[in-house]
């Protein structure tokens, strides 16, 4: 006979002894082990019984009486047993087991309660720090001065031009200057001076970095069959240092820490980390969101300028057509139709206005930098 | 499985003398020496979920040794790796205990071993970690301890208090509350003790003599630092 529940009383060791339970009409018959079949066994009435809830998650039945060898404690969590003797537990008992049963629930369901408590907690915790870090960027960049995102930015542009030639005059440098001052004029109380630097390189690129410095790559202006394509490109970095874009990457590289920190204060002690990352700068991905509010505000600015905008579509879409192999400036600004697209619904939105052209024959330009760019397979 | 300790005190080790064909399970890495006859396996208890779950909720081990004796009968040496006291316990099916998570040593092979959730206070506050090994089943039972293991027998709605980390097993038909050891919260961390725990019988409660935890702090200031 398998045992299914354990005695306590005086008599039996402190660990309890193990038995049989059986129910009948009169009362509970409790049988031992260790004395064999029908040795030990002891009857319980049901009058003398009192039913609750025990053991460390009380899921046990305890059943208490008191009989001729003195108390008797028995725990038992056999489901059989416990439905057996709750069939044939007569009025007196089924109040106490009711609220036995009560407290089960109550501790299964505290317990699930405060579980779920901990992992809503924890839950919203991350969530709110997943959506919320973006408000916090916001915040962050907020309180950090031109001045000390244009001290980034130079360090930053010092270290790049380290390493590259620069076109420091001609009609190439001319043509970008007169872009950058049409640009500069229509964007109303501008805290930023925007230097424009050619670089000679056939890598089609061009970037802007906090502050104020743009570097357009030589191969860039060859690629370009207009003046008001490369002036597209130009507005759309233009855009990423006003939206100041950079320093918002930066800031979320750095951390929810340092945005805590940068929003109480305390801005002195984070320079030294900031000027390592500004070297992290040159090789920036911006994120879709910000190559969207570039493009779309970009757009906006060389509507103002008066310089024609689809040159910036149409610059956009031939660089998405063809050839990728080395066409860096695509692959930091994902180029996708649905961005055409977009821009393009954008333009229609906007205003019609007759574009004033530029000074500079786009074509003597090109020629200045010598030949066309070697096209890669 | 007939079980004996040799050397009792703070480095014991536990003899097992297995019939033909019978089997063990051992914590991994417990077993010191066996006779040719015996086989060792490594087994995931409860299956790869069950193991897994073990592993990082527990922090016992992954793999459970298995010994078998499968030419023939033979014994093996058990060894835990922390010096403390070995107890052996007889499970008849009916009784159930709760064992903290390096209490494990050895079973016999009836024995079946869950990981199981504590209530938030009592995983937070507890000193066991939210996951603790119930084991259950019909067999022998070998846990081990840090220092020596005490036996406190409780009788029906007897209450005991214990320091939360000197726990090693208890019955599952005691049950416990965490309480602040003095009446006052700072009173309560300047004692040193925390948290204790108050048991309630009917059951019994094994303890250690030593406290793992406390040792590791007091042992740290002895070990030299690395630049």
């Amino acid at each position: 006979m398998m045992s299914n529940a354990l005695c306590f009383g005086r008599d039996y060791p402190a660990s309890g002894a193990p038995c049989f339970v059986q129910v009948d009409e009169a009362g509970l018959t409790i049988v031992f082990e260790s004395t064999g079949g029908d040795g030990d066994r002891e009857v319980a009435p049901f009058a003398a019984l009192s039913v609750s809830a025990g053991g460390l998650d009380h899921d046990h039945l305890v059943v208490k009486w008191t009989g001729a060898q003195g108390e008797r404690t028995l725990y038992f969590k056999d489901p059989d047993a416990i439905r057996a003797f709750r069939q044939a537990a007569p009025g007196h008992l089924s109040l106490p087991f009711a609220q036995a049963a009560e407290l089960v629930r109550q501790v299964r369901q505290r317990r699930r309660l405060v579980w779920g408590l901990a992992l809503g907690m924890f839950l919203s915790t991350v969530l709110g720090l997943w959506f919320g870090s973006d408000l916090l960027v916001e915040i962050a960049v907020s309180r950090i001065p031109v001045e000390w995102e244009q001290k980034l930015g130079e360090s930053a542009y010092r270290d790049f031009l380290a390493q590259q030639e620069v076109i420091k005059e001609g009609p190439a440098v001319a043509a970008l200057g007169e872009m950058t001052q049409r640009l500069t004029e229509q964007i109303p109380n501008n805290p930023y001076k925007f230097e424009v630097t050619v670089v000679k390189s056939d890598v089609i690129n061009a970037f802007a970095l906090p502050g104020g410095h743009v570097v357009v790559f030589t191969g860039l202006m060859k690629k370009a069959d207009s003046g008001e394509e490369v002036a597209g490109v130009m507005s759309h970095e233009l855009n990423h240092v006003l939206r100041r874009h950079g320093l918002e990457r930066i800031v979320k590289s750095l951390g929810l820490l340092t945005v805590v920190t940068i929003v109480l204060g305390d801005q002195q002690g984070l320079v030294g980390m900031m000027k390592q990352l500004s070297v992290e700068l040159l090789t920036l991905k911006f994120g879709r969101e910000q190559e969207t509010e570039a493009d779309v505000t970009g757009l906006q600015l060389l509507q103002r300028a008066k310089i024609d905008p689809s040159g910036m579509i149409k610059f956009f879409e031939r660089l998405s057509e063809k050839d990728e192999g080395r066409m860096e400036w695509l692959s930091t600004h994902p180029m996708s139709t649905a961005r055409a697209e977009r821009l393009k619904a954008e333009l229609a939105a906007l205003p019609k206005k007759s574009p004033e052209l530029f000074t500079f024959d786009w074509k003597q330009v090109q020629a200045s930098l010598g030949s066309q760019p070697v096209v890669a397979p | 499985m007939k079980s004996e300790i040799l050397y009792p005190g703070a480095f014991p080790m536990v003899r097992v003398e297995l019939t033909a064909g019978e089997h063990i399970k051992a914590e991994s890495g417990a077993m010191v020496a066996c006779s040719p006859t015996i086989d060792i396996e490594s087994k995931m208890e409860g299956g790869f979920l069950g193991a897994l779950s073990r592993k990082f909720l527990t922090g016992e081990k992954f793999f459970f040794q298995t010994l078998r004796a499968s030419r023939g009968p033979g014994e093996a040496l058990l060894a835990p790796t922390v010096p403390g006291e070995i107890v052996i316990l007889e499970l008849d099916g009916v009784n159930e205990y709760m064992v903290q998570k390096d209490g494990f040593l050895a079973g016999a092979d009836g024995i079946v071993i869950e990981s199981k959730m504590q209530s938030l206070s009592r995983g937070l506050l507890g000193g066991e970690g939210f996951f603790i090994l119930k084991i259950s089943g019909k067999g022998t039972l070998v846990l081990n301890s840090f220092g020596a293991i005490h036996k406190i027998e409780l009788k029906p709605d007897q209450e005991y208090i214990v320091d939360n980390s000197h726990l090693v097993a208890w019955s599952s038909t005691t049950s416990y509350n965490i309480e602040k050891a003095t009446s006052g919260w700072i009173a309560s961390v300047t004692s040193g003790e925390g948290f204790v725990c108050r048991f309630r019988g009917p059951g019994l409660v094994y303890i250690q003599s030593r406290n793992p935890g406390s040792f590791g702090a007091w042992i740290r200031q002895f070990i030299p630092v690395s630049e």
